[in-house]
């Protein structure tokens, strides 16, 4: 293939997913409809693995283990469970996407052979299904809000912009695995590491001070690099403006999220006609 | 003279034999220093230089032994395959029956099933609503009466009669056909025959794999005879039946008023 019409090819697929906007909302209807039988009660199951985090560790760390202070001169430990239910939310999304894009072209595999629609909604689907999820957890977290007597500030508008990037990361992340999943079937075994990894290395158990604090600068140069530290940072700034991240930190979050969403359809792009024959 | 509607210019795909995945990891890493072996990989073409055109309205018969392409053909010509050598141009919409009822998925029911489906294929909400009804009663009474229950508890033949009912709806002008007609029962195929001739009489253009004479005759005025991978004959679909059917028996008889 001839890198000068990599470019152009990539823009064409581009034009085709949006082209193919239809298809992609009827994809993310039946996974919905699949996962939640169109019912009440699949919304309300929808939230009990987020909360049962969050209520999982706010007793280890705040209850038994008494860490609340060393948020103290951040955030008021009463709002704690503010502070970690926004990471949580953001968090089970990208795992959600983590784990349900590898299998995105694997999984519908005789859907991609035996039609030809442009096969980044596969993964791209993923995500935004996966973003419903992301949504229906939003009343709980203005629930929580109120209980706690947290601010409602112009910094909500900031919930928009951090789902945005999220999503525009996600994308990329998506795009990247689940093409690299058909190659390599074992990615999918790193992935509950990579999970874990996410969890801890992204400052939703504790602020993103403590990190200043704690680590030298070169090893917070790798961890602000990952640009899910500043989308989760922008979540807490919603209800904590205390924590709105540095301009070098939001830079390299939103630079982070477009280079990965580039990176990923470009991978995609160049694995796609691979892909094809593996499936 | 019009523009074909399928073009097809010195067309190659080219396979990995023998190719385990997890190799890929390291291969990717090593490339750079490895390129010696990545030579020696053993590859092979099950299609190679194929140049033919298409025009529109035409009805073209695939013909040739297993394996020797056909079916990677029609992939490419539906764009679910790229070539890595040559060009395949093709001007304007393809509606597959091809593995009819592969695109379903288990757990829908369906009506979901026909929905998602057709919105895969290019279908507005508006058409898919207004060809609904037409397309399950063409799939026969059994699909009507089962069309909110789940996929998964079809038989293979409704499943087969919904999906040949949906594609062969589509208002695309290009009809793929792989042996899809060999399926149903005698009175299901005589309907399917009965479209397809009716598509025809439109003017839609028509591939079709198949092995069986009778329906190669009965539908295409040309044929291509692909061996090895490669296209041996392009010309009548007597012609290209003739080259299949090899020198030794010039007047195959067998099977030829089976309908």
């Amino acid at each position: 293939m001839q890198d000068g019409s990599g470019g152009g090819g990539v823009t064409s697929n581009v034009i085709g997913v949006w082209r193919a906007r239809n298809v992609l909302k009827y994809l993310v209807r039946r996974d919905l409809a699949l996962k939640y039988q169109q019912s009440v009660m699949g919304y309300l199951w929808s939230l009990i693995e987020p909360i049962g985090i969050g209520l999982i560790y706010y007793f280890v760390f705040i209850v038994v283990i008494g860490r609340g202070e060393r948020l103290a001169g951040t955030i008021p430990t009463s709002q704690y469970i503010l502070y970690l239910m926004s990471g949580i939310f953001a968090f089970m999304w990208t795992n959600g996407v983590i784990s349900e894009a590898t299998g995105a072209l694997t999984g519908q595999k005789s859907l991609i052979t035996t039609m030809s629609v442009p096969r980044e909604v596969f993964p791209i689907g993923r995500v935004f299904a996966r973003s419903a999820e992301f949504l229906a957890g939003l009343p709980i977290l203005f629930a929580i809000a109120i209980w706690v007597g947290a601010d409602f500030s112009w910094y909500l508008l900031v919930l928009p912009v951090a789902f945005l990037l999220q999503a525009t990361f996600l994308i990329g992340v998506a795009l990247l695995l689940s093409s690299l999943n058909v190659m390599l079937r074992d990615i999918e075994r790193f992935m509950r590491m990579l999970h874990r990894l996410i969890f801890y290395s992204t400052p939703i158990l504790y602020p993103l001070q403590a990190v200043e604090e704690h680590l030298p600068t070169w090893a917070q140069m790798i961890y602000k690099a990952n640009p899910l530290v500043g989308v989760v940072e922008l979540y807490h700034a919603a209800w904590f403006p205390q924590v709105y991240p540095s301009p070098g930190l939001l830079t390299t979050c939103v630079l982070g999220s477009f280079i990965t969403l580039v990176a990923g359809w470009l991978v995609f792009y160049r694995l796609e006609p691979a892909v094809l024959k593996e499936l | 003279m019009t523009k074909p509607i399928i073009q097809a210019r010195n067309l190659g795909v080219e396979f990995v034999r023998n190719r385990r995945r997890n190799m890929r990891l390291r291969e990717m890493v090593i490339r750079p220093f490895d390129r010696q072996r990545r030579a020696e990989q053993e590859t092979f073409w099950p299609l190679r230089n194929l140049t033919f055109d298409i025009q529109p309205g035409e009805s073209v018969g695939i013909i040739g032994k297993n394996g020797t392409g056909k079916s990677t053909l029609l992939k490419l010509i539906a764009g679910v395959l790229k070539p890595d050598e040559g060009e395949i141009i093709v001007r304007g919409k393809v509606a597959p029956l091809i593995q009819l009822s592969a695109g379903f998925s288990g757990d829908l029911s369906g009506r979901e099933n026909v929905h998602l489906v057709a919105a895969l294929h290019g279908l507005s909400r508006q058409q898919i609503k207004s060809m609904f009804d037409e397309i399950v009663d063409f799939a026969g009474d059994q699909v009507k009466r089962a069309i909110d229950s789940p996929l998964r508890h079809y038989s293979s033949g409704m499943k087969v009669r919904l999906g040949f009912s949906l594609v062969s709806r589509l208002p695309h002008p290009i009809l793929l056909v792989d042996e899809a007609l060999a399926v149903g029962d005698r009175e299901f195929k005589k309907k399917c025959y009965k479209v397809i001739d009716n598509l025809l009489a439109e003017g839609r253009t028509l591939v079709l794999v198949s092995h069986s004479q009778p329906q190669l005759t009965r539908f295409c005025k040309r044929g291509l005879y692909l061996n090895g991978g490669r296209l041996v004959v392009d010309g009548t679909i007597q012609e290209a039946l003739d080259a299949y059917n090899g020198p030794d028996e010039p007047h195959h008889e067998v099977d030829k008023d089976d309908n």
